[in-house]
């Protein structure tokens, strides 16, 4: 396996001197020193003392990452944090890398991806090119759980009971200057229909179960357990895909809490994954750069639960496999949602909305709304502030598309 | 008396001679490694005037020695510029030591270095005007009048009203002790760490309720936890438990040491579910102070917090250490973590007992007097 050394190197700067390390004044001296330190002896293949160098680097970067809230950390320190997963991985190929050593590469390279900032030309994507080459076998391999149930999970979901009354409206391909007046600019929720039957996810790349194990099984993820992240229980982990498919999606119930692979930026990270989807052409109404638009995978067996919230930015809802159930509520109804008090969870609401406590919520029943079943190939526009609880039915993966 | 050190050596803070030693596993004693001693034994000193270590504050990569010899007072500072002398501190009373800056204490003055790479350059100095009787000034960050925070503008004014006996500094959160006991706390409260009950913020310095009525002689903060000592020396603990340096039972740790066994007995272990013992009971976020049982024999009379392990000394003078271990830091021989206090064996089997700790972000800096010499 010393093909894979050479490999990873080939990626790497040819010498340690066209190698770069410049940060701004946020980053101390001493934490340079250690940069300093690991790139030397990544380059003088000392890998057990570079690896233990990069260690302390994202330890250290790993505490200003944790230091104040997440959007307020600066980007530096997500910087210092891809180096210092750059340098461990690097080191960890050298010598005899086998499989497992691979596949912790590998791992070490997503945290980098997840948490870290985007460095050298993006050399972590170009690093997890080469060493995804080098998996043997990749739809199989990071299965710990023999023999693997063929069939899915068996929910018992309740079936929401729709009033017609309330449904949203449903549009056929609209053009963009009607989308434009009827919906995007009266604030008005509709779903489209036949936007996304073009997406490779559905025609050639169907986002099937084997699918995704054979082009991101043993990429890490994180994962929300808990059926909704109000809960008192509520807690995130990182997992592979596999791992979170074989214990949430499809494993026979063993694990008491639902996973829910949400809200993640998955196709920055998978960028095959990407390749099966496109955005909306209706984004291009909006004011913002394409760049600025936030592409979110949302993963999960039936009975995942996404509380009651608003989030600040237009949305594209696209359900690509499976159903949702999806309940709306305009921002003018927000006094009759009892949003909660405190600043991380003030775009949430208190009440839960299929079964709603209406002794101390008297008032959530007098608020009006709208409601759906979301099918695969439908994308449901939320304009911006507009409340939203959503329930998937069944197996799920969604895309949204925050956009302003 | 001596000093040891263990935990953290990546700039060769704890033991310059093994810089490669990136983690030193079990206490290495100090003081007889200090550079800065020598330049005083050249010095027009007599041999009984012996250098003495007299305080030891630690950051990240640096720990400063605060030396007595005779009746000269100094700092020293180790890190990756070796040991250094600082000749501004002649006459210091007190030090405390951040990545960036050495904030020094004198009679008259307090003053901030700003730390470079073998330089140092005066940021801040303000005149002290002490009022009432001088004997028994609060200790660093505490100055009359507020405390000396670690950025700019330096000089944070506190109300007299609280009358602050004692102050600590985490990450981003302080919390402070009066002259009544009352416990205050102020500053980012994401992970439970300012002991309100909630993960809410706040600027303004709060009492913590929940300890209403039970008076505090000391308190300390780490990256994102508190603890306090009562007057019944008893230790309460809150914040963030994500490796277990509350003491309570972590998750998190659990589940990484379970992976670590899958690892090393893969083939064994495949497919086994995690040992869930006491598993009902995990404490991710501890919002209110918890009474946590460190020793049964005896009283807590010590603590300190790095950025995510405590140490504490209990009243018959063991050490017991708990939370992040990967760098050694908790001096029990090795590199794993741990939720529960655990004994640090180096010194009760050294028939020593522990007289002082203070921690580091990752390391543990502890004094330490043979057992024989104490007077009973």
């Amino acid at each position: 396996m010393a093909q894979v050394w050479r490999d990873v190197m080939a990626v790497l700067p040819a010498t340690e001197t066209e190698f770069p390390l410049v940060f701004s004044e946020v980053v101390e001296a001493s934490v340079l020193t250690m940069l300093e330190l690991s790139r030397k002896e990544l380059y003088s293949s000392l890998n057990p003392s570079c690896i233990e160098k990069a260690q302390v680097i994202i330890d250290y970067s790993w505490e200003k990452l944790n230091t104040g809230t997440w959007r307020d950390v600066d980007k530096q320190w997500r910087r210092v944090y891809s180096y210092g997963c750059l340098f461990k991985v690097a080191a960890m190929c050298q010598g005899e890398a086998s499989q497992d050593k691979v596949l912790d590469a590998i791992k070490t390279c997503d945290m980098g991806l997840i948490m870290g900032a985007s460095i050298m030309d993006n050399i972590l994507q170009r690093l997890m090119v080469v060493l995804k080459n080098k998996v043997k076998n990749p739809e199989r391999l990071g299965d710990t759980e023999q023999p693997r149930p063929k069939k899915p999970r068996k929910e018992i979901i309740l079936k929401p009971i729709i009033n017609p009354a309330l449904f949203v409206p449903r549009v056929r391909c609209p053009a963009l200057e009607s989308f434009r007046a009827e919906f995007l600019e009266p604030k008005v929720p509709v779903i489209l229909e036949g936007t996304i039957d073009h997406w490779p996810a559905i025609r050639e790349h169907i986002w099937s179960i084997e699918y995704l194990r054979a082009v991101a099984g043993c990429r890490t993820v994180p994962v929300e357990l808990g059926s909704r992240y109000t809960d008192e229980e509520w807690s995130q982990k990182l997992l592979t895909v596999n791992e979170f498919i074989d214990r949430y999606i499809v494993g026979q119930g063993e694990e008491a809490a639902t996973g829910y692979l949400a809200q993640h930026q998955l196709f920055d990270q998978v960028p095959e994954l990407k390749g099966d989807i496109c955005i909306p052409d209706y984004c291009c109404l909006g004011e913002g750069d394409e760049d600025d638009i936030t592409i979110n995978a949302w993963f999960g067996p039936g009975g995942t639960v996404s509380p009651l919230h608003q989030d600040p930015e237009q949305n594209f809802l696209a359900q690509v496999v499976g159903r949702k159930y999806i309940r709306l509520y305009s921002p003018e109804e927000t006094e009759k949602l009892y949003p909660h008090e405190s600043e991380l969870l003030h775009n949430t609401s208190q009440v839960d909305v299929e079964n709603p406590d209406v002794d101390q919520f008297p008032d959530f029943l007098k608020a009006t709304y709208q409601e759906c079943v979301l099918e695969p190939g439908d994308v449901l526009f939320i304009p911006k502030q507009h409340w939203h609880y959503v329930r998937s039915l069944e197996l799920s993966f969604s895309v949204s598309f925050w956009w302003s | 008396m001596h000093w040891f050190g263990f935990g953290f050596n990546g700039f060769g803070q704890i033991e310059p001679q093994s810089k490669d030693a990136i983690r030193l596993l079990s206490p290495v004693k100090l003081d007889s490694l200090c550079v800065c001693a020598e330049t005083f034994s050249r010095s027009d000193l007599s041999p009984e005037q012996k250098t003495e270590s007299r305080k030891v504050v630690a950051g990240w990569s640096r720990v400063a020695v605060l030396h007595n010899t005779g009746e000269r007072r100094c700092v020293c500072v180790h890190g990756a510029e070796g040991g250094v002398l600082v000749s501004e501190s002649e006459g210091c009373e007190d030090a405390v030591l951040t990545e960036r800056c050495l904030t020094l204490s004198f009679a008259h003055t307090v003053q901030c270095w700003k730390l470079h790479t073998n330089t140092r350059e005066l940021v801040w100095s303000s005149e002290i005007t002490r009022t009432g009787n001088t004997g028994n000034a609060p200790p660093l960050p505490l100055v009359p009048g507020g405390y000396i925070a670690s950025k700019l503008p330096f000089f944070q004014p506190l109300s007299p009203h609280l009358q602050a006996m004692s102050l600590a500094l985490g990450t981003e959160h302080a919390v402070l002790s009066t002259a009544s006991g009352t416990v205050y706390t102020w500053g980012h409260g994401g992970h439970g760490q300012l002991g309100h009950g909630t993960l809410v913020s706040g600027d303004e310095p709060r009492a913590i309720e929940a300890l209403w009525g039970v008076p505090m002689k000391s308190v300390a903060a780490g990256g994102w936890h508190s603890a306090c000592i009562s007057a019944g020396g008893d230790l309460y603990v809150w914040g963030w438990n994500e490796s277990g340096q509350l003491g309570l039972p972590s998750k998190g740790l659990r589940e990484a040491r379970q992976r670590e066994k899958q690892r090393i007995e893969k083939d064994k272990l495949e497919g086994s579910k995690m040992d869930e013992s006491n598993s009902d009971v995990f404490i991710s976020i501890q919002a209110f102070p918890a009474l946590v049982d460190v020793s049964e024999a005896s009283e807590i009379n010590k603590v300190s917090c790095g950025s995510r392990h405590t140490a504490a000394i209990t009243g018959i003078g063991d050490l017991y250490t708990w939370g992040w271990g990967h760098y050694g830091q908790l001096g029990h021989g090795s590199r794993c973590s741990s939720d529960e206090p655990q004994m640090v064996t180096f010194f009760s089997s050294g028939r020593m007992r522990v007289e002082d700790v203070v921690c580091g972000l990752w390391n543990t800096f502890v004094s330490a007097v043979p057992r024989d010499h104490v007077p009973s």
